[in-house]
């Protein structure tokens, strides 16, 4: 019994995980290439996720509603960038960080008005939300397996995209020297754009995921958000190997965590204390990980090269 | 005597707009009482305390060039000092503060010992994520209220009965003058000038000889304490304290009460401190008086605004009252 809930549980750290680095791809991207430090990145996530709640309810067809919402999503980083970020690359980080602050501020607020402050809630359809058997004798959602499998696809995308095509070869040239990427007649500038918007993409398919196991409710970016900053710092900014390999460990233990710690603390103190500690101790331990890196490896675990 | 007076001046010199600002709240409850809006008093005491939190900040964040994004932590570390040492029956006030000046030195030296040995985007992370660390923390302290905070009862300051409405006004206030104070004396002292030359060249101050990491060590401290102090005199303000106050978000603030008043100025936290919450009070009644449905939704005009302010308004407010006023001595040409 107790085996077979760990194994859940780390599959549920996996599935945590491959979403964390939907949406850190795009971020260590972004920062490592632009030197920019989006706060605003989370605010992708909620836009991916209502985007799919209210064109699945509109269409009447899950998947239908995904399909629409990806486009839109694009469309939405696209914009961003060409309205107000591309304004701040050439200041410095703190500005940044307040403009995007300001940037989530709006938002947040902007949904709140157009779908009201409480949940959005979404149903999976029938044929996401059975069961299936890893491991003989204990059902595990169907719905987490797909995130999961579409996870890996799409690391295993942008990995083959950042490595291994001419695009990928010219944003690696813009990202060490952008005045001589533009002069070989590059236009660098659209491109770091189709790039943002990508990175908006993914973060908004993790949010399209994330809706139908979590709420869906305005301000629902922001924890992953600063999750994900610790994902890309553990991995080392740029990097997205270092980004896939740091949000899997960050998943596992953030939810291994959950669950073992109050185990844990029932060992000294009585349930109803432990069972409220432990979740909270649990999301300090992520945040003890990354600080116990960045004392030992101040520029993460996979700075990239050069 | 005569050096001590020139000094003095020479401090009131140097800031004039921080002792303007700071005069005025002394004269502000004369004018609430008159005008019957005690309410006044209340939104002021909070602009001083996250007024002086700024300042603290802005020593670090300002003069020191390090972004900090964590400092919302000593806020908390110093309200949740006396707010324990409440809980355990200890309700006197001078003990509370001095608890919460010495856990935020302690916290401030060993979170700044491992923070600044990164630098840039680094250091804004791990102080975040220290500050998350705590944030959790607290909220995971299910006998100090967890997530929901606890009420506590008034602190005693000896010698000052705070049931007498004004008295904690105006210890706030005392305590906002004495950080203007230790700010100028540090900002133009040897340590000051070091600070700031560390921020716009740290291999030219090592080349001398100095060692930056010591100097930016004992900022980082001295702000950590400040804020501290802050925090310790918020809880005997609301008679509350939650993990609330330490929020991530609350970092921002700080930020962003500095970046509106002017980065690395004396007077600039202050100012910013008092639009902010100015803004805060106003902008939902000006937005009900146009759009009465929307009055609640006044973040959707304010996070423009913050982008607005850094887009345009480089140096803050007071960059632009000197921008102002050296237009108008050089009478309207640029």
């Amino acid at each position: 019994m107790a085996a077979t809930l760990l194994l859940e549980q780390a599959f549920n750290g996996l599935q945590a995980g491959v979403t964390l680095f939907l949406i850190a791809a795009g971020l260590t991207l972004v920062l490592g290439i632009m030197d920019f430090v989006n706060l605003a990145h989370g605010v992708q996530v909620m836009i991916g996720a209502y985007a799919a709640t209210f064109l699945a309810a509109l269409t009447g067809n899950f998947f239908l509603g995904i399909a629409l919402a990806i486009p839109f999503t694009f469309a939405s980083g696209y914009l961003l960038e060409w309205l107000i970020i591309r304004h701040l690359y050439r200041r410095d980080h703190m500005e940044q960080v307040l403009a995007t602050f300001g940037l989530i501020l709006f938002f947040n607020e902007l949904i709140r008005i157009g779908f009201g402050p409480a949940s959005l809630f979404s149903n999976l359809p029938p044929s996401l939300s059975g069961f299936v058997e890893i491991v003989p004798g204990s059902p595990y959602p169907v719905f987490r397996v797909v995130i999961i499998g579409v996870g890996f696809l799409c690391a295993l995308a942008i990995h083959l995209l950042v490595a291994h095509t001419k695009i990928g070869a010219m944003v690696r040239a813009g990202a060490s020297n952008p005045d001589m990427t533009a002069a070989l007649g590059v236009n660098i500038k659209m491109l770091f754009r189709l790039l943002f918007a990508t990175g908006a993409t993914c973060a908004g398919l993790a949010g399209m995921m994330l809706g139908p196991l979590t709420s869906v409710e305005p301000g629902m970016g922001e924890p992953l958000l600063i999750l994900s900053l610790v994902v890309i710092i553990i991995g080392g900014i740029g990097s997205v190997r270092g980004a896939f390999i740091a949000a899997v460990m960050i998943g596992i233990v953030d939810t291994m965590g959950r669950v073992l710690l109050p185990v844990l603390l029932r060992g000294f103190m009585d349930q109803a204390a432990a069972d409220g500690a432990g979740p909270a101790l649990a999301s300090m331990l992520v945040y003890i990980l990354m600080a116990v890196i960045l004392v030992v490896k101040p520029t993460g675990l996979f700075p990239p090269k050069g | 005597m005569q050096g001590a007076k020139d000094y003095l001046r020479q401090l009131a010199v140097s800031a004039p707009g921080l002792w303007v600002l700071i005069a005025g709240f002394m004269v502000l409850p004369v004018y609430t009482s008159f005008a019957d809006l005690p309410f006044w008093n209340d939104i002021a005491m909070r602009i001083m305390l996250l007024g002086m939190a700024s300042m603290g900040l802005n020593l670090v964040l300002g003069f020191g060039g390090m972004v900090s994004f964590g400092h919302a932590a000593f806020i908390g570390i110093g309200a949740y000092c006396a707010g324990i040492a409440n809980y355990y029956g200890m309700d006197n006030g001078w003990l509370q503060l001095a608890m919460a000046l010495c856990v935020c030195a302690a916290s401030g030296f060993v979170i700044g010992y491992l923070s600044l040995r990164t630098a840039g985007i680094y250091f804004i992370m791990i102080t975040l994520a220290f500050a998350q660390m705590l944030y959790f923390l607290f909220v995971s302290l299910e006998k100090f209220g967890g997530d929901d905070g606890m009420a506590t009862d008034r602190s005693d300051f000896i010698l000052i009965d705070l049931y007498e409405p004004l008295r904690l006004y105006y210890l706030i206030l005392c305590a906002l003058v004495i950080t203007g104070i230790i700010l100028s004396v540090l900002v133009r002292s040897r340590f000051g000038v070091t600070l700031q030359a560390i921020k716009s060249n740290p291999s030219r101050v090592e080349a001398m000889g100095l060692v930056p990491f010591k100097f930016k060590m004992t900022a980082y401290v001295i702000s950590a304490m400040i804020c501290g102090m802050a925090g310790a005199l918020f809880t005997s303000w609301q008679e509350y304290v939650s993990p609330d106050i330490m929020h991530w978000t609350r970092s921002g603030e700080l930020m962003i009460i500095i970046v509106l008043g002017g980065l690395g100025t004396l007077t600039g936290p202050l100012l910013g401190a008092i639009c902010f919450f100015l803004l805060e009070e106003f902008l939902p009644e000006i937005i009900a008086w146009i759009a009465p449905d929307y009055a609640e939704n006044w973040m959707i005009i304010f996070g423009p605004v913050l982008i607005a302010i850094v887009l345009f308004a480089r140096g803050g407010l007071l960059g632009a009252c000197s921008r102002l006023s050296a237009l108008a001595r050089s009478g309207g040409r640029l």
